[in-house]
């Protein structure tokens, strides 16, 4: 771009080596790798963990046994809320036929599929609700993984003001060490280099006033989850 | 960089002065306190995780070079661009030659203690570019036109009434008194500016040597939003951040929220990979800013290596008892507490900030708090020596002071007879029972906070040589 940037690409890596005190890059072996032995536990007991975890960080979470009792649930939160229901791009919801129920309840919905990224934005700034499915989640925290494989999920689960998030019972794990590998080793920079993952845990928050606690600073102030079991 | 109180004592009495501060202080250490003490056990052997992430740091720091390349073309081959910056200013000309080539004239920022140290915000502001902190504590920071006070939570020195009185001057949208009002109307206010802004600027917790991966830790989605609604991301990394797999994060995801903050995780936990999207849509861009800054002079010097570990916590701060009673501000730059003792002195200079090692009383309750068991007292030690042995920290009286101990410790007899004069004359100040003032500096200046007791019977040499004679 400029004059310095030639000059500093190469001198960060000489003056690094040069503090190492050698010239060459010198390749280390590698750690061994520190693995957390996998607790081996029912998903009965995951789905329990999971639901205490996410409820003591004021996430709302409810079971349900069949599509039609989670097509209910989206209806009744969602019909509580003034605007349109966005939903990201996910194959699920076409084939539980979620835009069609939701407008049978009179509520306009909004599929987060368009390319335009302004135009989305804009649009989904304006939802009420956002509606995505998760890759997994974590029960020893309560935490929800989203990704990039889910057209658009990130920013659906971002801009409104209320997130709801599906998630399989069996899609539960239970530990941080276990989500990472997942994330890590199956997928995140490797088969597909552009592919981004958040963990989300509870409603957005700060204590940044006095430490006390406000939700929905600039996230969602409400977090859904629904368990399909 | 010129500081309207330039010298630690002066700050660190206004500190003592400052009801308001004190208060804030210390409801604010002891809750982080109680909440990690709480968090901690919720790990089956927190030591364990400690002593992993500090193999891990130790096994980085030593082989810096091998993982910056290797990261550096992990997220070249992303799509994402890197730029190695040698000092704040590389990096603050970067961004601005990038948002003059771009048209970008707003920018959202995450909060980000690397673009705090190289004063970004100011840089972009002189450009001509807007720059607005979105995080709740940084955004009041900035209104307020301060400096951080806490490494987590910035605006902790400040009370809700103090905040309300800033949103009513500076927002003019009336006066918010609850603290959820405070909340919402950042929220009103900033979304626009997200939704807006054509670049979002963010630090990083953890660059990943590996997959050229970007990790953010967060509580609010500001994060999110700085880097998923404006096209262009850009994330100034300090060198130090890098880890070497992804693997390797799920130590560092366990005790960073649980130091920090005394949660078991955060709101959010991102993890960027160059640029999004390419597939459906082009403009996205991903600028990695990898920047020295004087890391690479601490780098250099096996004693203070160490220091680099670091993933800025925060949980030393809370439990130094002189970050206790002084707060943030009172150290004079942007890291404070024992930490910031270490690095200022450092990533600075000795003559700018070779005061803050001498602020500790050495109790290592830093060391037992810090998640990646930083050995905090022993480099403060280094750096007490180091300044001493510069002209900076060194006072000629306090050297002949010391040459004339010397002598006398060397001196059996002279050194009975000193103590024998010293109690004479210690015995002299006794005022019921304890020695509550002194005339002359420097035995005032102990005096002037605490009291000394009186010296107790005979003195231990009188009584050895009576045991010897039974």
């Amino acid at each position: 771009m400029s004059a310095i940037t030639e000059a500093s690409q190469s001198s960060v890596l000489d003056v690094v080596r040069r503090a190492l005190g050698r010239r060459n890059t010198l390749s280390p072996a590698p750690l061994e790798p520190f693995v957390e032995p996998v607790i081996r536990i029912e998903v009965r007991e995951l789905v329990e963990r999971f639901i205490d975890e996410a409820t003591a960080v004021r996430a709302q979470v409810r079971r349900v046994p069949d599509n039609h009792k989670l097509v209910e649930k989206i209806v009744e939160i969602s019909a509580a809320q003034p605007g349109e229901v966005a939903m990201s791009g996910a194959e699920l919801f076409r084939e539980i036929d979620l835009p069609g129920e939701l407008a049978a309840h009179g509520l306009s919905t909004f599929i987060a599929n368009q390319p335009d990224h302004e135009q989305l934005v804009a649009t989904l700034a304006n939802c009420s609700v956002g509606v995505t499915a998760a890759d997994f989640a974590i029960a020893e925290t309560g935490t929800i993984v989203l990704s990039s494989d889910e057209p658009n999920a990130l920013l659906v689960s971002l801009l409104p003001p209320v997130h709801i998030a599906l998630v399989r019972s069996e899609q539960m794990i239970g530990t941080i060490d276990e989500a990472i590998r997942k994330t890590g080793g199956e997928k995140v920079g490797r088969t597909d280099p552009t592919r981004s993952v958040t963990m989300v845990t509870g409603p957005s928050r700060t204590s940044d006033v006095e430490l006390v606690l406000s939700i929905g600073v600039h996230g969602p102030k409400e977090l859904h989850v629904i368990i399909l079991e | 960089m010129a500081l309207p109180n330039p010298n630690l004592t002066q700050r660190s009495h206004a500190a003592l002065e400052n009801d308001v501060l004190q208060g804030a202080l210390k409801r604010a250490t002891d809750t982080f306190i109680e909440r990690r003490r709480e968090a901690i056990t919720s790990v089956a052997d927190w030591e364990a995780l400690r002593q992993r992430a500090r193999l891990v740091k130790e096994h980085t720091i030593n082989h810096l070079d091998y993982y910056l390349e290797q990261l550096v073309t992990r997220v070249e081959a992303h799509g994402g661009k890197v730029f190695w910056a040698r000092t704040g200013e590389d990096v603050s000309k970067y961004i601005i030659d990038l948002a003059r080539v771009r048209g970008v004239k707003s920018v959202v920022k995450g909060k980000s203690m690397a673009t705090e140290e190289i004063e970004l915000n100011h840089a972009l502001e002189a450009a001509g570019v807007r720059s607005v902190e979105t995080d709740l504590g940084e955004y009041i920071i900035q209104l307020a036109h301060e400096k951080p006070s806490h490494i987590i939570v910035p605006a902790i020195h400040k009370t809700r009434a103090q905040i309300a009185d800033l949103f009513e001057e500076k927002l003019r949208e009336g006066r918010p008194n609850e603290v959820a009002e405070i909340t919402a109307m950042a929220r009103r206010r900033l979304r626009n500016e997200f939704l807006s802004a054509e670049m979002g600027i963010t630090g990083a917790n953890f660059a990943i040597a590996e997959t050229g991966s970007i990790v953010l830790v967060e509580n609010e989605g500001n994060i999110r939003l700085s880097t998923q609604v404006p096209k262009i991301h850009v994330a100034v990394v300090g060198i130090e951040k890098v880890i070497p797999r992804f693997d390797d994060l799920s130590v560092f995801l366990r005790l960073l929220p649980r130091s920090g903050t005394g949660q078991k995780q955060t709101a959010y936990v991102s993890f960027l990979n160059g640029a999004r999207q390419p597939k459906t849509e082009s403009g996205f861009e991903f600028h990695l800013v990898l920047m020295d800054n004087g890391r690479t002079r601490i780098l250099a010097d096996e004693q203070m290596r160490e220091s680099l570990y670091c993933i800025r916590c925060g949980a030393c701060l809370n439990v130094c008892p002189v970050y206790q009673k002084i707060g943030g501000q009172a150290y004079g730059w942007i890291y404070p507490g024992p930490i910031g003792a270490v690095i200022s002195p450092q990533l600075q200079s000795l003559k700018q900030s070779g005061d803050l090692p001498f602020a500790s009383s050495l109790c290592g309750a830093c060391r037992d708090a810090c998640p990646v068991a930083i050995n905090l007292p022993d480099m403060l030690l280094a750096l007490r020596a180091k300044a001493k042995e510069s002209d900076i920290g060194s006072r000629p009286a306090e050297r002949a002071a010391m040459r004339g101990v010397a002598f006398v410790a060397r001196h059996p007899k002279l050194f009975a007879l000193s103590g024998s004069l010293m109690r004479v004359f210690a015995r002299l100040l006794v005022r019921d029972g304890r020695i509550k003032s002194a005339p002359l500096s420097p035995l005032s200046d102990w005096t002037n906070y605490r009291d000394l007791p009186a010296p107790g019977g005979p003195s231990f040499r009188k009584r050895w040589k009576q045991k010897d004679m039974k």
